[in-house]
């Protein structure tokens, strides 16, 4: 239950996936948390984290829980005045996690809005209420496309992959200023890219490494389909067969621009740092929580070949899809995993200096085959996230 | 006599088919190529096609008329071949066959029973009547008469002539007139009985027009003249056969009958126009039995156009010179879709305003539904996977030719093409278990429909549906599946162009429940249309009557539309019906005070009559 010497933090983002990670082993630690969050046309903020505490199986944990609707654009976060200066009275530290994850750059107005218009009422309501320390959770793509080694520093490029990059690289610099005027305490956390739990598989959310093998699952089903019940004409007009072991051979040429590898953390690994570095770290640090031994598409693409009974599949390096004959579903596949493209072949090495100072050299597993299908069999179970929460 | 209990496949007794019997005369037209009903084309009265038989059935079952000989005749001029079943399930997936073999039963038990036959009863005016049209077309028959009775809505009560009469020429009709108007008898037109305002149907005489079809093409002059009694659908056949096309109404509409009660007006209306915009001249026989033509310098002028005033008829249309069009070998059709009503209002607006596009139409995806599948239920299984899978909340239509539709490409709207519609068409079972289609969802979520963009996503598409007629018909009734696997084998069947010139689709729209449309003209304005819709709502909620946006088709320039708003009833239901009258009134009452109030906005019941009138005087008067 809550253990009134660990301070009370509030948290922005508890409903997205990190965030609610995060909420429920701080709960398990003893914090009290004060969910700064949104409800939906169907939720109440309220519902949506006890549902959330449900799926944790954590439910009784509910009484360490405030849940506040919040408008993070409004002045005083859209929250009553009195109500405003209670919880800046009782709020220790803050961890701003709620962001637009979105990469579009048809979405560029709502991500700005989101990740770095939002950020005055935030900031003005940690000096206000005089935290301890301002924990933002950023990403550790700020990096922007010109480094190769990236350190646990400010940003300083203006060249990023998508908006979601530029917003989060620009958020780090207005936090930082505000807190070193402010004198504000300040950790900057950058995650690589995070999936399920090693442990169990489970997850929320099932983009990034999720999608080219959900990707690939659909196009398979759908020759699987045409194979099996319609004669297999389409298929084998696209040379997609099953071979004699059973497996579908599926002819799918992944373009990448050069050799590299993803960077992919899972979701245990980044609440159990992020939890040593809010416990330990020192004020102004940034700490990479990113992989030593990132995976390569290579190993990815036997590990989905073996799950998924599939063959055929083949990456090239240095050539760009964009001019090139591509057959149906390679076509499919390159517009699913356009936006991840970039971070399927990344060879940037994420300095590790603070981390591994602060959280005692706690290293992300490497991503085995076993991990892999934990968690693919978990996102299948709950079609990719389609029915996470029945029953 | 006892109402036949067996159940038909649908559950319903013949009786309960027969009372939902919609009388869109549907069966008077040869919309699916596979026949019309024998005695009908025989006979023409209503009442020997399969329509009349369900009227006349439900009339004897609650002992409304007496078996007469006509009765008789109309029982056993069934040869019970299917026909009917065929066109009735494709559009209300109702088997009225069994209520022919009810009929028949009905008739023939009677007569075994040693029931009497009530004889004709010959009167002077019958006689007289018969003088001008002959002995077979005038009758006052209650087996004939009571199948008057209705028009396609039931916003009017019943009423039962007296006297049927089919004239076959404007002599006729001119003579006709004289006698009633000698006698003081009333007269009332009837084409198919599409009206829906109830001014089709009366007690005195109804003329029935259908036996006046006469076709006349003048290539030429870019025309043709039809008779009375010619269908949309007959005529559009004919006009397609010599390379043409003519704006049609519903296609069991009577051109003629259909230009005097609300003139003449489609998707093709961006293009083509409405009401005076297709019409070249017209013959008629006035309330004095004179016949005038509207391009006789003494006619009286039916360009103009009165509104909140119901005009009185100018008399009897006999004959239409409607224009023709010519259509290109590359004309195709899509479907637009869009999140919004405000942005499929912006882009009708923006390609009628540039002239973009043959013709153009927003549907709802309810409507959509309906339109396309083959039942009830499919429709509402459909519906969901629009909206929630495929993110489809409107869908705009358009006909146009390979530089229109290029251009809507490059305008940067993705659209389901021909072929895509095709398999979205014939695959629409597998529709519903395409788990890909959540990932279709994601993908788009960034840029709605970007999926449309993929170069082989129509191949890809048709892989995973697996389209096929007989995939397509796999949830119709067993017995009709054949004809059904065949019918959607035919290319016309899915072809867009095809189906928005002869819309057999649209009938659909009542398979559920019969409706009432409240029709109007005004500017494409989001904000206009979203007041009217929300009122037209709130009038149905406070009612209790189901009701949903219809549809819109910008015309003259983009510079107004034809906006379409539905209330749906059950016919069967008094207290339904009383329901409907009410929101009827308050729906006009709407129209009328956005009339005043805007000067902009006009109701469709006022054109009644006026159906000839300038789309000026209409529009901007
Ligand atoms: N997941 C990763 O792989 C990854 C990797 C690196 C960094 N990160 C960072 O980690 C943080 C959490 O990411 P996530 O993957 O957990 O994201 P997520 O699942 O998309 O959740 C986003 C959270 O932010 C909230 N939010 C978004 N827009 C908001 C707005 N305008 N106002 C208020 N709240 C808003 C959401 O609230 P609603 O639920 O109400 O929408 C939700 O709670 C982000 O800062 C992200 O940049 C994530
Ligand atoms: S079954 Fe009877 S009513 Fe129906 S089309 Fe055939 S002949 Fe006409």
């Amino acid at each position: 239950m809550a253990d009134k010497s660990k301070p009370t933090i509030a948290l922005t983002g508890a409903t997205g996936f990190l965030g609610s990670h995060l909420m429920s082993s701080m709960l398990l630690k003893g914090y009290t948390v004060i969910v700064l969050g949104r409800s939906t046309k169907e939720e109440p903020l309220y519902e949506r984290i006890s549902r959330l505490l449900r799926w944790f199986g954590i439910e009784n944990r509910l009484n360490q829980v405030t849940c506040v609707d919040t408008d993070l654009s409004q002045d005083n976060l859209g929250i009553e005045n009195e109500e405003y200066s209670r919880l800046c009275s009782v709020v220790g530290s803050f961890i701003h996690c709620a962001s637009d994850t979105s990469f579009s750059e048809s979405k560029r107005d709502k991500v700005m809005a989101a990740n770095i218009n939002n950020l005055k009422g935030i900031l003005e309501f940690s000096r206000y209420a005089r935290v301890n320390f301002f924990h933002y959770i950023s990403t550790a793509y700020v990096a922007g496309l010109s480094e190769n080694v990236c350190k646990e520093n400010l940003p300083v490029t203006n060249s990023f992959t998508n908006v979601y990059e530029e917003s989060k690289a620009g958020a780090e610099n207005i936090i930082a200023q505000y807190c070193d005027k402010n004198s504000i305490n300040l950790s900057i956390i950058r995650p690589s890219i995070v999936y399920g739990d090693s442990q169990n598989g489970r997850s929320l959310k099932f983009n990034a490494l999720y999608f080219p093998i959900r990707s690939v699952q659909s196009i398979r089903d759908i020759y699987l389909n045409d194979l099996k019940n319609n004669g297999g004409k389409k298929a084998l007009k696209n040379g997609i067969y099953i071979d004699k072991e059973g497996y579908l051979f599926l002819p799918l040429k992944i373009y990448l621009p050069k050799e590299g590898d993803l960077n992919i953390i899972p979701v245990d690994y980044f609440v159990n740092a992020t939890i040593k570095i809010i416990e330990n770290c020192f004020p102004g640090g940034i700490f990479h929580l990113t992989n030593n031994s990132p995976t390569r598409m290579t190993t990815l693409v036997k590990y989905y070949e073996q799950l998924m009974k599939v063959r055929g599949v083949e990456i090239i390096y240095g050539k760009s899809a964009d001019n090139l004959s591509r057959n149906p579903s390679e076509e499919l596949f390159d517009r699913f995993i356009e936006p991840y493209r970039p971070y399927l072949s990344d060879n940037r090495i994420f300095d590790r200096t603070n981390t591994d100072l602060v959280t005692g050299n706690l290293n992300p597993p490497e991503f085995t085959y076993e991990i892999f299908k934990k968690c693919m069999e978990y996102a299948i179970r709950v079609n990719w996230g389609a029915s996470i929460f029945d029953n | 006599m006892k109402n036949n209990v067996n159940k038909t496949d649908n559950g319903q007794t013949p009786y309960e088919t027969a009372r939902n019997c919609r009388h869109y005369a549907m069966c008077k037209i040869d919309f699916l190529g596979s026949g019309v009903c024998d005695s009908g084309l025989e006979k023409h009265f209503v009442s020997y096609y399969p329509q009349g038989r369900m009227i006349l059935y439900e009339a004897l079952v609650e002992n409304k008329i007496p078996i007469t000989e006509k009765c008789v005749e109309i029982a056993d001029s069934c040869d019970l071949c299917g026909k009917c079943d065929y066109q009735c399930y494709f559009l209300n997936e109702m088997r009225p066959t069994k209520v022919m073999e009810a009929l028949k039963n009905h008739v023939e038990t009677f007569i075994k029973e040693g029931g009497k036959i009530k004889p004709p009863k010959e009167d002077r005016m019958l006689t007289e009547i018969k003088i001008i049209v002959g002995e077979n077309w005038a009758t006052n028959d209650e087996a004939i008469t009571i199948t008057y009775s209705h028009d396609l809505s039931s916003i009017s009560d019943p009423k039962i002539p007296d006297y049927v009469v089919m004239p076959d020429t404007k002599e006729e009709i001119s003579s006709l007139v004289k006698l009633f108007n000698k006698n003081n008898i009333t007269y009332t037109i009837r084409g198919n009985g599409q009206n829906l305002l109830g001014f089709a149907i009366n007690e005195g005489v109804i003329i029935d027009l259908n036996r006046m079809k006469t076709i006349e093409f003048d290539e030429k002059n870019w025309l043709v003249k039809v008779g009375p009694g010619v269908a949309a659908f007959d005529l559009q056949k004919q006009a397609q056969k010599r390379g043409f096309r003519i704006n049609a109404a519903e296609p069991a509409a009577l051109v003629c009958a259909n230009i005097m009660c609300s003139g003449i007006m489609s998707t093709f209306s961006t293009t083509y126009g409405i009401n005076a915009d297709n019409i070249i001249d017209a013959e008629f026989v006035n309330k004095e039995g004179s016949i005038f033509s509207l391009n006789d310098i003494s006619s009286p002028n039916l360009y103009s156009y009165k509104n909140l005033e119901h005009k009185n008829s100018p008399g009897i249309c006999i004959s239409a010179s409607i224009k023709l069009h010519p259509v290109t070998d590359d004309e195709s059709g899509i479907l637009v879709p869009f999140q919004t009503l405000e942005n499929a209002l912006d882009f009708i607006k923006d390609c009628a305003i540039r002239h973009i596009g043959l013709a153009l139409g927003i549907v709802g995806t309810e409507y959509i539904s309906v339109f396309l599948s083959p039942t009830k239920k499919m429709a509402s299984e459909i519906k969901s996977i629009f909206v929630d899978k495929l993110n489809i909340h409107w869908l705009v239509v358009v006909i146009g030719d390979k530089y229109a539709i290029r251009t809507i490409g490059e305008m940067g709207f993705p659209f389901f093409d021909q072929n895509l519609f095709n398999s979205l068409y014939l695959g629409l079972p597998s529709l519903k278990k395409a788990q890909w289609l959540d990932l279709v969802k994601e993908l788009s979520d960034d840029e709605p429909y970007s999926y449309l963009k993929i170069k082989s996503f129509a191949e890809l598409f048709e892989t995973a549906l697996s389209p096929s007629p007989a995939l397509y018909s796999q949830e119709i009734d067993k017995e009709l599946r054949p004809f059904f696997e065949k019918l959607f084998s035919r290319q016309e069947m899915t072809d867009l162009v095809w189906l928005n010139m002869y819309r057999i689709m649209s009938t659909r729209l009542g398979r559920k429940k019969p409706f009432l449309p409240a029709l109007m003209y005004l500017p494409i304005d989001n904000i206009l249309i979203n007041e009217l819709s929300d009122k037209f709502r709130l009038i149905a909620e406070k009612h209790q009557i189901d009701h949903d946006f219809g549809f819109i088709t910008p015309i003259d320039n983009g510079k107004r539309c034809i906006f379409e708003y539905d209330f749906f009833y059950d016919y069967n239901d008094p207290d339904d019906i009383q329901r409907i009258r009410k929101v009827a009134t308050e729906a006009n009452m709407l129209i009328d005070d956005y009339s005043v109030k805007t000067g902009k906005v006009k109701g469709h019941p006022y054109v009644l009559y006026q159906g000839f009138c300038r789309k000026e005087n209409l529009l901007y008067s």
